[in-house]
């Protein structure tokens, strides 16, 4: 399957859910709700042509104005990849957990909601995991984060 | 060290047993300084310059540097790379671990003050003397080898004018 019937197949099914957007990247991006989640996720997983069966990663992105939640997934069976991802109000980070989508999601949810701060509903272990054991200075990814020993780069 | 600590009095006691001790403080030292045997302790790229300069072209062998991977049989522990916050703990454990007289070697900058994360980062901490006593800084973004080699020699120069006085204050 090319890139083009790709982007085609997965706009045009789905109920409309994802959206490509114009990103110029070599992977396609797509936006999607935030409630949309698992059922996309389980959608890609299941459908007979895309076969999306492995997670590459999960990230979370400050924008300064929003916190955005990006997902790269790719299939075994028909070499592709796809990214999506959607955004979140600061007040209201929470995302569902797709863990029972692809399972190895687990750390990278654990890492977004340490370093982020968005919660993840029926995770099941969310506890410290890359900060230090004693760590109480909040979640340092976020940019308007700030700690007595961190030093800011000078304007240049 | 307990004997060693008390030769210098009961010598100085005794008619020429000044000789005797600064005798003995020298070879102390010497061999000390000819015996540095380091501590496995690499987390990051300058633990590869590190492991150039153990291998055959540099060969640490020849100051009588060997390598240990357990802490209680090493005399000095190079930190070569990027201390994190996480590891500063584990590093100050390691180093409670060995015996004395013991030595440091900050190698580069990451060790010193942070290096290339000194700004913008909430993970590293700026610099291993805050944790540790070190003896030499070592500049580098990864030192090269001959860099490494002049900073062992330096700290090689430091043991042979210890006193034998230096290890009672410790």
């Amino acid at each position: 399957m090319t890139k083009e019937e790709l982007t085609a197949y997965v706009g045009g099914h789905f109920d409309g859910k994802l959206k490509l957007l114009d990103t110029g990247r070599y992977d396609p991006m797509f936006e999607i709700q935030p409630g949309d989640l698992l059922d996309v996720a389980r959608a890609l997983r299941d459908d007979s042509r895309l076969q999306f069966d492995y997670l590459c990663s999960m990230g979370g992105v400050d924008t300064g104005e929003h916190l955005e939640v990006v997902y790269s997934i790719a299939s075994s069976k028909t070499k592709s990849r796809l990214d999506f991802k959607f955004s979140l109000p600061y007040d209201k980070a929470e995302i569902d957990s797709i863990q029972e989508v692809w399972p190895g999601i687990n750390w990278y949810e654990r890492e977004a909601w340490e370093l982020y701060g968005i919660n993840v509903r029926n995770h099941g272990n969310l506890k410290r995991f890359l900060l230090p054991d004693d760590w109480d200075q909040g979640h340092p990814m976020l940019k308007n984060w700030d700690a007595p020993d961190f030093i800011r780069m000078p304007e240049r | 060290m307990g004997l060693v600590k008390k030769l210098p009095i009961y010598a100085e006691s005794f008619p020429g047993g000044g000789i005797v001790a600064t005798s003995v403080e020298r070879i102390l030292h010497y061999g000390q300084a000819c015996s540095m045997w380091y501590m496995l302790f690499g987390t990051a790229c300058c633990a590869i310059e590190l492991m150039c300069t153990g291998a055959s072209r540099y060969d640490f062998d020849r100051l009588g540097m060997i390598f240990r991977a357990t802490p209680r049989q090493a005399d000095l522990i190079i930190t070569a790379g990027t201390i994190t916050k996480k590891m500063a703990p584990r590093l100050r454990k390691v180093y409670d671990q060995m015996a004395e007289p013991r030595y440091v070697i900050a190698m580069g900058g990451c060790t010193i003050k942070g290096g290339p994360f000194y700004y913008d980062s909430y993970a590293v901490e700026k610099g291993v003397d805050h944790i540790l006593p070190v003896d030499v800084y070592i500049p580098g973004c990864p030192p090269r080898p001959e860099s490494l080699l002049e900073g062992c020699l330096t700290l090689a120069e430091k043991i042979k004018k210890q006193k034998l006085s230096d290890w009672q204050e410790k």
